[in-house]
């Protein structure tokens, strides 16, 4: 036991405050007290176990019961939870194997029987060969590229195999129940006698491999048919040297039951066939004319070496496996969580697909069993849990960079540079062999973010490690770049091309990009009488690009200096025309590169991919696509030209502050001195999506005064909004006499109510920037939570203190927080600003403005980008914006809280804290009337600040989820052909009524101002006065027919706004004094229906174009709507 | 909507036609609902007052007045009292004094004080709505003159339901009797936010002048009673001038605080406490353990098994 705790600690920080050694301690004295518990315990792995009966012995499940105890009382896992979730995730995946192989049992053996009673076909020419094959059973032999020539020496033939096995993971059982194909693998082993000496070399191999498999596929074809199983070829592991035979159960008709698994029939060798040396990494085995007996020159041929090598290890891995899956018990189940979390990133043993599978983890597990550590110790212990294998696994890829190679039970290999070698001396074959530099450090990329969301304390991150499927490439990458044009052709020949591409990508983007991948399509299968498919299957190479948000916007590449002559010319070959050489202000003279960074130009990224792409693969600007700048375009148009934080409008605004503040805290005719002056707008927090600009007055910009705390304030709230009017005329007075502000007046909000603040100053500052000052009293808060302590009350007034109290809050405590917070967050993090306020477009267009306030949407942006597992934080607009919508569509708003970390301070305790209040909430308002979202965040536990009464309501939240959703939906149906305009499509259709507003009121300003002459002296123009207007009207009528309609409207560019009836009011109800909308009798001759009124829906919308007068073009009433 | 329906619940209805407008041409009938006012507690008022449901959002008394003197030709109001506006009745007058936070601890007061209160509280911001709104389907009270006109009024009211007499809401109303609705209302809202400066300097003055005579007022008050005998025979015994008791709340929390220092840093002075400490750690740990497992067990009841998602959405 005491092993036990010694080993965690060296792995895996406790989840809770840290490994004091007086944990362990405690750990190892809660054992005894608590094991009589544990027994109760029902969840476990070891009695859920599907696997065969006779395993749970008492030992096995007092073992488990112990490994429970510990989990629960130290870090063996990550939490307590985590171990449950895995333990139910594994328990749900575990194959029954036994059933499985009672259900496959009887085909394999009459497959093997078949291959087995196959008489022996004698050595015959090549093209002999192939004609008899395809006269007496139609088949075409799969050959490699490319195929053996006609005049070929060597002889084909066919020999019984030395043996036929199930290998694989149906034979280790260490599958997993996933919705991939299982296939059963059966492995026949070639007699050595076939061969000869040379056949290592120029494919000679791989074409009587060819042969044989054609033979096989041939021989067994009518017990397949009698099986109903159909014979296929495709291509192991998406090699194609390697073509195998598939047997599939043949697409049947209205078949419901689980069609049988697929049977896979590959090939083996003897692994003494070919001697290692021969096959070693470096050797040259594809020799061509007068090299074609010396075995050291030539390239090396890396790829074919380890591809005949892996021919040879089939039985050799599996004997492997099977030994460690004997010596270690979680050794299955770590296979799994292994497969699981390499399925879910899109790896698999196809080298399309990353060329990392269950297969190479597997072996990668044993082998961490015996070596692996710096100074080759082992790094995997017999004794650890599942979950402890899967995160020191993690760990070794995060940390081991394989880059340099890690050559196991042997020395000095020479390997070959660029892709990673994992080197198995015992068997002869480098484990990473199909995997590409780019696939390897995507690898490392997600291994190193798994490694972080293990040892997070604030989250479990358990769906996020083995839950979510985090391979689209839109969520993932930053950039995706797309050609028609083929990068795929046999596996050699395309991995030559797709390593030259990465080359020149890599060059071209240098540090603008973190990490480039390639991304092809691997070959299906195809009926053994037709070709293969090689040529046709000509699905374009995508690649997908992680940039590096720094650089990215660099306008200036600086290359070598021109004194260097060798790299100077090497970019110059490189570059071409583009490379010039300049002087800079430094004196020093370089080669460099020069790229337009004008905002009408297209984007950097795509100005290098098009010129080098041109230069290097004659692929025109039009013959690939870049995908991922539109989103950058979209908020350019929208959010008025500003993309980012830096940019002038935001930077401006925030000096303009500054001088604001300055002169406010000069003030010397205000009797009180100044505690604070803290900005509270999304303008001054980088996150409108407007900014203030020329055209006029514009949305005023919000700041909160707080003075130095004084006992001569009254303690009456009227009084108190007195003072402050007091006070801000006071201010206005000395701005403007200081001549720091051109113009200020005091205006009023709810003036109706005593209790919330009623004025504020409008500053018109010298530099043309308007600003809206507020007063903060501290004092108010205690007073109004003592009124609402008041007993003697009436319940409308306590309501009215308590909306005081919530807006509060709101205005003077939360918003300067969350502005302080986001400016911070926004200049470190450059991509948040300018997707907050895509996002902020994204709810506009979608008519949600009047549902969800601002601070709501930057708060859901934020998560993205301080909490971004399962990915890193994003470094582009697109991610950005799509994981935010992603992580919309999947929040449970329902049962979950939303919680953001602002400022980093998010430890579990203040999550415990936020899930106690939602639960509170839940409890309180289980139907959600005035909660429906809760989020909340480190500097705001409460949660409700922003979503309180309504803001949004269930109904709002529910279509919310569901946009978010259909947008998730449409991205995973077109990929990156998807327009991003469409996401942004406003629909009408799910709205009863919509009412047009005036386009002259909202965009053509002239033109209102001259038909309104009267009273155009009303200081209304610009935007923001008219749109005050919209605003105005809107909230009129929602305030005035809260009860039966439920408005939407997005932003001044839509000019409309759209209503919804509430479903409740549109049946004939009785006559009620309560009944808070306008109704009409319903006409009936029957007496019990008499007394029965009906929402008169003509009346009200004639009620609201009358208030709307002027401001409404037309009223449209959806038809369909209409009768319901 | 043609109906014969003339009463609804023992309220005569009154159809009303809408003027139509350019951007809603549908004709649409308004249905006004109206009885004679009866409250729980009758005041001397609702002897001549009708009770009106399903007001137009745009009502004002203004349109009530039109409605049964000129329109109805029946009756004088006298006046109209909306719902939501505060009304001289004895029930609600409790519920709508707004100085809430001297409610607590005001004594039966001397008519001075008292007097001042309502004039400060006659003291507001202005309004910055030339013509409010009301809710749909909102209640209103019409105070006619006297008796007669009520009565006359919900006659003619129920004839002019029977006979289909077509009453547009608001026509013939002379139009400078009320400011207009649309744009020109919000318009002016836009001005009237802003109120001019010196009007609102005087306002506030003002109150402030009258605030600083109220306490002063209830101060001298106090001190008289305090020198009084109560009904009892009782003297209260005061002491001076009394803290706030938001000062008091702050001071005594300072106190609790600073006890609480103190206490800081012997948590483990004896032997007990840190072996009580442990205990509650290792019950903490169990129940930590119990809560995760409910909480699987929601999240299957939720979501069903746990299990890896297919797509990644």
């Amino acid at each position: 036991m005491s092993a036990h705790t010694v080993k965690r600690r060296k792995l895996s920080p406790s989840p809770t405050n840290g490994t004091s050694p007086a944990q362990s301690k405690t750990s190892t004295g809660a054992t005894p007290t608590n094991s009589k518990e544990v027994t109760e315990k029902p969840v476990h792995a070891a009695a859920r176990k599907d696997g065969p009966p006779s395993k749970p012995h008492p030992v096995q499940r007092a073992k488990d019961e112990r490994t429970a105890e510990l989990a629960m009382a130290s870090g063996f896992y990550k939490s307590g939870f985590f171990k449950l979730q895995v333990d139910e995730l594994l328990s749900g995946l575990r194959m029954n194997y036994d059933k499985r192989i009672s259900k496959v049992q009887d085909t394999l053996h009459m497959v093997k029987n078949a291959i087995e009673s196959l008489p022996e076909i004698s050595p015959k020419s090549v093209v002999d060969a192939e004609k008899e094959l395809r006269t007496a059973s139609g088949i075409v032999v799969p050959w490699p590229e490319p195929r053996p020539a006609k005049d070929a020496k060597y002889t084909m033939a066919y020999a019984k195999p030395t043996n036929i096995n199930v290998v694989g993971s149906f034979g280790l059982r260490t599958g997993a129940k996933t919705a991939e194909s299982r296939p059963v693998d059966l492995a026949v082993t070639m007699p050595s006698s076939m061969f000869q000496e040379k056949d290592y070399v120029n494919y000679r191999y791989f074409h009587k491999r060819a042969y044989y498999v054609a033979c096989l596929a041939s021989g067994i074809q009518e017990t397949a048919h009698d099986l109903g199983l159909e014979v296929r070829f495709g291509f192991q592991d998406g090699d194609s040297l390697r073509p195998l035979i598939l047997l599939e159960s043949r697409p049947s008709k209205d078949d419901k039951t689980p069609s049988a698994p697929q049977i896979r029939i590959m090939t083996a060798i003897e692994p003494a066939l070919f001697p290692i040396t021969r096959t070693l990494p470096m050797k040259n085995n594809i020799r061509q004319g007068s090299t074609a007996d010396n075995t050291e020159a030539g390239e090396p041929t890396p790829y074919y070496n380890a591809s005949l090598r892996s021919e040879a290890t089939v039985s050799l891995y599996h004997k492997y496996l099977h030994s460690a899956s004997q010596k270690c018990e979680s050794f299955r189940d770590a296979c799994i969580l292994g497969r699981i979390w390499l399925q879910q990133r899109g790896f698999h043993t196809s080298f399309q697909n990353g060329g990392f599978g269950g297969f190479e983890w597997s072996v990668l597990i044993s082998l961490l069993f015996e070596g692996g550590g710096p100074s080759g110790q082992p790094i995997l212990l017999r004794s650890y849990s599942s979950y402890q294998i899967f995160k020191a696994t993690m760990q070794f890829l995060a940390g081991r960079d394989l880059s340099t190679p890690l050559l196991l039970f042997a020395s000095d290999i020479p390997v070959p540079n660029g892709g990673p070698v994992l080197y198995d001396g015992h068997r002869g074959l480098n484990l990473l062999y199909k995997m590409t530099a780019w696939s390897y450090s995507i690898l490392r990329h997600e291994a190193a973010i798994t490694l972080k969301m293990l040892n997070e304390s604030r989250e479990d991150n358990f769906d996020r490690v083995f839950i979510v499927k985090v391979d689209e490439p839109a969520l993932r990458f930053d950039r995706l770049l797309t050609f028609p044009k083929s990068f795929n052709g046999d596996t050699l020949r395309s991995l030559h091309d797709q390593n030259t591409l990465y080359k020149v990508l890599s060059r071209a983007l240098g540090d603008r990009v973190k990490l480039i991948s390639l991304a092809s399509h691997s070959v299906g299968s195809w009926p053994v009488k037709s070709k293969a498919l090689n040529k046709k299957a000509s699905h374009g190479l995508s690649v997908g690009l992680m940039l590096n948000a720094d650089n990215v916007g660099r306008a200036v590449d600086h290359g070598p200096a021109a004194e260097e002559k060798e790299e100077a010319a090497s970019f110059r070959d490189f570059w071409g025309e583009k490379a010039e050489l300049r002087r800079f202000k430094d004196g020093s003279i370089l080669e460099s590169l020069v790229w337009s960074d004008q905002p009408d130009e297209d984007s950097i990224v795509h100005q290098i991919l098009a010129y080098i792409l041109q230069r290097h693969f004659k692929i025109a600007e039009d013959d690939f696509f870049l995908h991922g700048d539109e989103y950058d375009d979209m908020l350019y148009d929208e959010g008025d030209g500003v993309i980012s934080y830096s940019n002038s409008p935001f930077q401006s605004i925030n000096e303009a502050f500054s001088e604001l503040e300055q002169s406010l805290r000069n003030m010397e005719e205000v009797p009180l001195s100044i505690r604070h002056v803290a900005p509270a707008s999304a303008l001054l927090r980088y996150a409108a999506l407007r900014v203030q600009g020329a055209d006029g007055a514009n949305e005023p910009a919000d700041i909160v005064l707080q003075f130095e705390s004084s006992s001569r304030w009254p303690d009456d709230f009227a009084a108190i909004q007195m003072t402050k009017a007091a006070f801000l005329l006071k201010i206005g007075d000395s701005l403007q006499s200081a001549g720091a502000a051109s113009a200020c007046r005091v205006g009023l909000e709810n003036e109706s109510s005593k209790v919330l603040n009623s004025v504020y100053l409008d500053i018109s500052h010298t530099s043309g920037f308007l600003f809206r000052l507020r007063i903060h009293h501290d004092r108010e808060q205690t007073l109004l939570e003592r009124q609402l302590k008041n007993k003697s009350i009436s319940p409308r007034e306590r309501e009215e203190v308590a909306y005081a109290l919530f807006s509060y809050k709101k205005v003077f405590v939360q918003t300067p927080r969350l502005t302080q917070a986001l400016r911070s967050l926004c200049t470190r993090l450059p991509l948040l600003s300018p997707t907050i306020r895509l996002v902020k477009h994204w709810f506009a267009s979608h008519l949600f403005s009047a549902q969800i306030c601002d601070e709501l949407i930057e708060l859901l942006t934020t998560r993205a980008f301080t909490q971004p597992y399962p990915w890193e934080c994003p470094s582009s607009i697109m991610t950005g914006f799509l994981r935010t919508l992603y992580f919309l569509s999947r929040w449970d708003w329902q049962q979950e809280p939303f919680i953001v970390d602002l400022s980093g301070d998010l430890d579990p305790e203040v999550t415990e804290t936020i899930k106690t209040r939602f639960t509170a909430w839940r409890n309180i308002d289980p139907a959600m009337n005035t909660i429906a979202l809760f989020v909340a965040s480190d500097l705001d536990t409460e949660g409700v600040t922003w979503t309180q009464y309504d803001m949004p309501s269930k109904v709002v939240a529910g279509r919310i989820s569901a946009l978010a959703k259909a947008a998730m939906n449409l991205l995973r149906k077109q990929h990156d052909e998807l327009d991003v305009a469409d996401l942004f499509q406003t629909s009408l259709a799910p709205y009863d009524f919509v009412i047009h507003l005036r386009s002259k009121m909202l965009g053509d300003r002239a033109a209102s101002v001259s038909k309104y002459k009267n009273l155009a002296e009303a200081n209304v123009s610009g935007r923001a006065g008219k749109m005050s207007i919209v605003k105005s009207f809107i909230h009129d009528v929602q305030a005035c027919y809260n009860q039966s309609i439920l408005l939407f409207h997005g932003d001044e560019r839509a000019g409309l706004v759209a209503g919804l009836w509430n479903p409740q009011t549109l049946k004939p109800r009785n006559w009620n004094l309560k009944t808070a909308y306008s109704t009409a009798p319903v006409s009936s001759d029957s007496t019990t229906t008499q007394d029965r009124v009906t929402i008169n829906q003509p009346a009200i919308l004639n009620e609201i174009a009358r208030l709307g007068d002027g401001l409404i073009e037309t009223i449209e009433i959806s038809d369909n709507k209409q009768e319901a | 909507m043609k109906t014969d329906t003339v009463e609804v619940a023992g309220y005569t209805t009154l159809p009303l036609q809408l003027p139509p407008t350019s951007t809603y041409p549908t004709p649409a009938t308004h249905y006004l609902y109206i009885r004679p006012h009866e409250p729980r507690i009758p005041d001397p008022d609702s002897t001549r007052s009708l009770f009106i449901v399903n007001a137009p959002i745009d009502t004002t008394e203004a349109h009530l007045r039109h409605l049964f003197g000129t329109q109805l030709a029946a009756g004088r109001v006298e006046r109209v009292s909306f719902e939501d506006v505060p009304v001289k009745k004895a029930g609600v007058a409790a519920a709508t004094e707004p100085n809430l936070s001297h409610r607590a601890n005001k004594k039966r007061k001397r008519i001075t004080a008292d007097d001042l209160q309502g004039t400060l509280d006659d003291i507001t911001l202005p309004r910055t709505w030339d013509r409010p709104l009301q809710k749909s389907g909102a209640h209103a009270i019409v105070v006619f003159a006297d008796k007669p006109s009520m009565e006359s009024s919900l006659k003619a009211a129920a004839k002019a339901a029977r006979k289909h007499t077509s009453l547009v809401w608001g026509s013939g109303m002379p139009a400078e009797r009320v400011p207009a609705l649309g744009v020109a209302r919000y318009l002016a809202h836009e001005s009237r936010r802003y109120p001019e400066r010196g009007a609102l300097l005087r306002t506030v003055n003002d109150f402030m002048t009258i605030f600083q005579q109220v306490g002063e007022a209830r101060r001298r008050e106090e001190s008289r009673k305090a020198g009084e005998p109560d009904e009892d025979g009782f003297v209260t015994v005061t002491h001076g001038p009394k803290l706030n008791s938001v000062a008091r709340e702050d001071e005594v929390r300072e106190i609790v605080e600073r006890q609480k220092k103190k206490t800081e840093g012997l948590e483990d002075f004896y032997r007990f406490q840190s072996r009580e400490k442990r205990k509650a750690r290792q019950q903490l740990l169990l129940r930590r353990f119990d809560e995760d497992k409910r909480k699987l067990h929601d999240i299957k009841m939720r979501r069903g098994k746990i299990r890896v998602s297919l797509v990644w959405f």
